[in-house]
């Protein structure tokens, strides 16, 4: 059973450290595009991001679209933040299974759930934000090409996550409370 | 808490040694040590038990409750 677990946690955590260092470089890559379309070549707004094409955006008001890029990054720094705790918690060995209900796992999982409603708001102004320009007429790539879907998801996570973090803390008391029991 | 653990008066007047009394109730040092120093939350019956056979003492012998402390 301990080497299943073993195994399943490795498994994860190499699962993580390729998802993190995939956001890290969608996030590095936004920051970095929308600093060469602003200030060097507005063209590249044409190929901002694979079937990403803002540059409609980028000459109906410039304003827009760096509200719009900035978002798109908030998220993906979020989600990148967010994978790096999970990667930090598996590199320093604090999630442990024989030991659950301890203070680093119920902190872990605290600093996920704002994080995940961090990302649910932020995609959900994005997705707002596209919503209305699109009305204005604007031709703009779909929320999933913009990384800003699945805000709903995201804030019901979260909101699980937060009664999940309850749950550890009366598991702790309970934990605490039979380690003193002789 | 109102609650006094007087194990160690116990094992003064039987002369017995933790050592001694962890032994012969199976139950670690740590956890006796957490027993007498009156940290512990809760006592097992089977706990409780085990300590008044091998100290030949009542359980009114080992808890006290004090309740102007």
């Amino acid at each position: 059973m301990s080497t299943k677990n073993d195994y399943f946690l490795k498994t994860l955590h190499v699962i993580s450290w390729i998802i993190f260092i995939g956001l890290c470089i969608e996030a590095g890559g936004f920051i970095f595009n929308v600093f060469f379309t602003l200030f060097f070549n507005p063209e590249g707004a044409q190929k901002f991001w694979t079937e990403v094409n803002l540059s409609e955006l980028y000459y109906f008001n410039q304003s827009h679209y760096v509200t719009l890029t900035s978002i798109m990054i908030i998220v993906t720094v979020l989600k990148a933040l967010m994978f790096y705790f999970i990667v930090e918690i598996f590199h320093n060995k604090k999630f442990d299974l024989s030991h659950p209900f301890n203070e680093n796992v119920k902190r872990f999982i605290a600093k996920i759930a704002y994080l995940v409603l961090g990302i649910g708001l932020f995609s959900f102004w994005g997705s707002e934000f596209v919503e209305n320009l699109v009305k204005e007429g604007i031709k703009l790539p779909v929320l999933q090409n913009l990384k800003l879907a699945g805000a709903d998801v995201w804030f019901f996570m979260g909101i699980i996550l937060l009664v999940i973090a309850k749950v550890f803390q009366k598991g702790i008391e309970l934990q605490n409370e039979n380690d003193l029991t002789i | 808490m109102p609650i006094i653990v007087n194990l160690d008066v116990m094992m003064a007047k039987r002369k017995m040694s933790l050592n001694e009394l962890s032994e012969k109730v199976d139950l670690t040092l740590s956890n006796l040590s957490i027993l007498k120093t009156g940290k512990a939350k809760a006592i097992r019956f089977s706990t409780l038990e085990s300590i008044c056979k091998v100290l030949d003492c009542q359980p009114g012998d080992i808890l006290e409750f004090k309740d102007n402390l």
